[in-house]
């Protein structure tokens, strides 16, 4: 049996919180088992750009956790995955930096030393359980259903250190999703930014970016956006909610996170993935799913 | 004849600050929801509000909300199970002590009629059973020392009052037989420190078994849609309701920040400390000022202070509201351009447009104060005389970041980079380009590398690193770069 930690980080349990009771249910489904630490505090992320020691000691007090239960974390949000990353790559490379941290985790009776492996759920999914194992549990495989994948930059780049996956022709994501049945759409943006490290900083300029990419998908002709990260679902879902009525958007892209895909191609109720907790609607989904011809 | 004078004076010291805090209520307020109020206004609306409590619906969510908060205090026994047995403690034989021993001519004579025993040993397993709390209190904060429960002298001075009020009884008690003189001693004692209790009572923690059991109530009933005045008058209440009792700080996302900063005010707990006295006096020090914007700025908004507020305060709401005073004060704040400003983008609807600009632009005008616009340069030689060795040192320092001088100018990371793709006419927009502020940086340009636009715009989304063919860690650099930017203006 599979087990890791899970993460959630600080968005998820506040604001999208179907992403994390969608990866539960599949999660035990597919025979992974998840262990809480009510002692995980917030990554790091937002302190990367104006101090670096205490954006590491945030990370890194969250990995010594995770290693003081011997386990590996299994990280929902693609920015906490990127910040964890990065800060275990910084202490790793420069010892000074890691007596530092260690001094200041002694007080708590905890100690970073890199043994806690750092995955991101998408790749937990692809790599450990594997798209063999994943394709036996679906059920209820989609048809004609065309999915925008969305894979979030700071999971992707920088590839040297996240190694998430190809950093310019990735198709972990894509992968995943077609073994739903979906199909996953080619469209030029698809790797770009979706905007939401610049909101509340450049709202106009978050909401350009959002704005391009959603418009990519729709003329990519994709019927939602699939992300695997709550900062991404909260864009395109949320944020592209303001944006019909600031921007008078002529479309709407929904958007979902993977596990509400996945969960639904393996019968699970849409209320076990919090269908309904998403700003735009993707109850719709359910009537992709292939009808079984009775005779 | 003393005593009674004593007992009048006492009730009327504590009716007064009864009267004066309740009042606060609806003369102060605090962060935006009490702009354009007065307090006829809040005092109409509070009418209004309660005036619609009385439905079947609202009556049992309070109802229920009595029960299972104020009585049985779940919140607290989800959170901390020694820390509930301590007040359950305390709360039900003290509770008990009021009403059977304190008030007893009023509730107990009347029903049991010269009902009188020397050593009464009710009173005294009560008392025992309250000294038995208090000891668990002093033990958690002295002993155990719970991570981040800093004990205030108001801390302090509510369990050395009960201290007195219930070892004095109880020596009251036991003297009582013995010695008559030494029992009139001690009796005086026990008449003072609790009158004393009673007449500052609202001026202390203990006014909390006032205000908590109103919070609690309070929030059972309203949500963000309910009438700003309202929730003006409930925020400032909730002031009064909170009993520093550290679960916040105990549970806060940042709290590593706040041990590795130093600055208090980025736990909650602290926070609702500081704003007590801030509601009253809003004339602060700079330096306290900026404390409370970097801590009340430092906070992802993950939402765990208000799950576990045993007192039901609703800390997301105050934390939004009191945010959006705070930062549009005097003093910039630099954490506005980092992903902590998510939540405010998030909600900017729900706030004035033009007001939402204002701390914005100030920080920013701040930031890129120094820097000359690429176009504005073309005409005019850059000096190299303004050339900063301390920039390069500090990149070429940590690892990653001194790979700003492989860059041959190939422009790569400003092709692809979403910003500069987003802007007809980038530079006017941004000032440089990626390339350019990586070669400011080789040339040590400090004030065009730190404060261009761009640098302020940049994503992180890391599409310049990964495309670099010289492998410069461009975004690692920006990073870096505002870092030392950030120090620079503090």
């Amino acid at each position: 049996m599979m087990k890791y930690t899970l993460f959630v980080g600080c968005n998820i349990p506040a604001r999208v919180q179907q992403y994390e009771l969608a990866a539960r249910s599949v999660a035990a489904e597919l025979g992974i088992e998840l262990v809480d630490n009510p002692e995980f505090k917030c990554c790091g992320y937002p302190m990367q750009t104006s101090d670096n020691k205490t954006f590491l000691l945030m990370a890194a007090r969250n990995l010594a956790l995770a290693e003081k239960e011997g386990l590996d974390l299994m990280v929902l949000c693609k920015c906490c995955f990127g910040s964890l990353k990065k800060a275990a790559h910084q202490i790793q490379l420069d010892s000074r930096l890691r007596d530092e941290v260690n001094t200041f985790l002694a007080d708590e009776g905890l100690k970073y030393s890199g043994t806690a492996e750092i995955k991101h759920f998408l790749s937990v999914l692809y790599h450990d359980v594997g798209l063999k194992d994943i394709k036996e549990k679906i059920i209820d495989p989609f048809t004609d259903l065309k999915i925008a994948t969305h894979y979030g930059c700071h999971a992707l780049r920088p590839s040297d250190v996240t190694r998430f996956d190809d950093p310019v022709r990735p198709t972990l994501f894509d992968e995943l999703v077609k073994v739903t049945g979906a199909k996953s759409v080619d469209w030029p943006l698809q790797l770009e930014c979706c905007g939401a490290p610049l909101m509340g900083v450049n709202d106009s300029l978050s909401m350009d970016l959002a704005e391009k990419k959603l418009a990519d998908c729709n003329r990519a002709g994709a019927d939602y956006v699939c992300v695997g990260c709550p900062y991404c679902q909260m864009q395109f879902d949320r944020v592209q909610q303001m944006m019909v009525s600031e921007r008078e958007l002529s479309y709407k892209i929904p958007s979902f996170v993977y596990p509400q895909l996945l969960g639904l191609a393996m019968g699970i109720p849409g209320r076990s993935l919090g269908l309904e907790m998403n700003m735009l609607d993707i109850t719709t989904l359910e009537s992709f799913i292939e009808k079984e011809t009775e005779n | 004849m003393v005593y009674k004078f004593m007992v009048y004076i006492a009730l009327l010291v504590f009716g007064i600050g009864l009267t004066y805090n309740l009042s606060n209520w609806f003369r102060f307020s605090i962060g935006i929801n009490g702009e354009g109020t007065t307090p006829w206004t809040r005092v109409r609306a509070a009418f209004k509000g309660i005036g619609g409590l009385f439905t079947k619906e609202q009556l049992s969510v309070m109802g229920n909300a009595f029960v299972q908060q104020i009585l049985l205090q779940k919140h607290i026994r989800e959170q901390d199970r020694l820390r509930w047995i301590m007040h359950m403690l305390i709360f039900t034989a003290f509770t008990f002590l009021l009403i059977f021993h304190a008030l007893d001519k009023i509730i107990v004579t009347p029903l049991f009629n010269r009902f009188y025993l020397v050593m009464n040993p009710w009173l005294i397993t009560a008392g025992l059973i309250v000294l038995a709390g208090l000891s668990i209190a002093l033990w958690r904060r002295y002993i155990l020392k719970v991570p981040r429960l800093k004990t205030s002298g108001m801390d302090l001075y509510t369990i050395i009052i009960l201290f007195v009020i219930i070892l004095s009884g109880l020596f009251m008690e036991i003297t009582k037989l013995s010695s008559y003189d030494y029992y009139q001693k001690i009796w005086w004692v026990h008449i003072i420190a609790c009158l004393f209790g009673l007449a500052y009572l609202p001026f202390s923690k203990m006014f909390h078994m006032i205000t908590t059991p109103l919070s609690l109530l309070a929030n059972a009933v309203m949500d963000e849609n309910s009438d700003p005045a309202n929730i003006a008058t409930r925020q400032v209440m909730e002031l009064d309701a909170c009993t520093h009792c550290n679960t916040c700080s105990r549970h806060c996302s940042v709290g590593v920040a706040r041990d590795n900063l130093g600055n208090d005010n980025i736990l909650p707990s602290e926070r609702m400390k500081f704003l007590k006295e801030y509601v009253a006096d809003k004339n602060i020090s700079t330096r306290k000022l900026r404390g409370i914007q970097q801590g009340i700025t430092l906070c992802t908004n993950c939402d765990r202070c208000t799950v576990v507020c045993p007192a039901g305060i609703n800390l997301r709401e105050l934390w939004f509201s009191v945010r959006e005073e705070m930062i549009r004060r005097e003093q910039p704040v630099d954490l506005m351009m980092t992903p902590f400003s998510y939540f405010r983008g998030l909600n900017h609807q729900r706030i004035d447009q033009e007001q939402y600009d204002v701390p914005l632009a100030s920080i920013k005008n701040v930031l890129t104060a120094d820097c000359t616009s690429a176009p504005e340069l073309a005409d005019t030689p850059i000096v190299l005389a303004q050339e900063d060795d301390a920039l390069t040192k500090a990149l070429a320092h940590s690892g990653r970041t001194e790979s700003f001088a492989y860059c041959f100018s190939c422009e790569n990371c400003s092709t692809v980079c979403p910003v500069v793709v987003n802007y007809a006419d980038s530079q006017q927009n941004l000032d440089l380009l990626p390339h350019q502020i990586i070669r400011s940086v080789a040339l040590g340009l400090k004030d065009l590398a730190t404060g261009s636009r761009m640098l302020w715009n940049c994503l992180t989304c890391y599409q310049c690193q990964e495309h670099c063919p010289q492998g410069v860690k461009v975004t690692d650099i920006f990073n870096k770069l505002k870092t030392v930017s950030v120090e620079d203006h503090k």
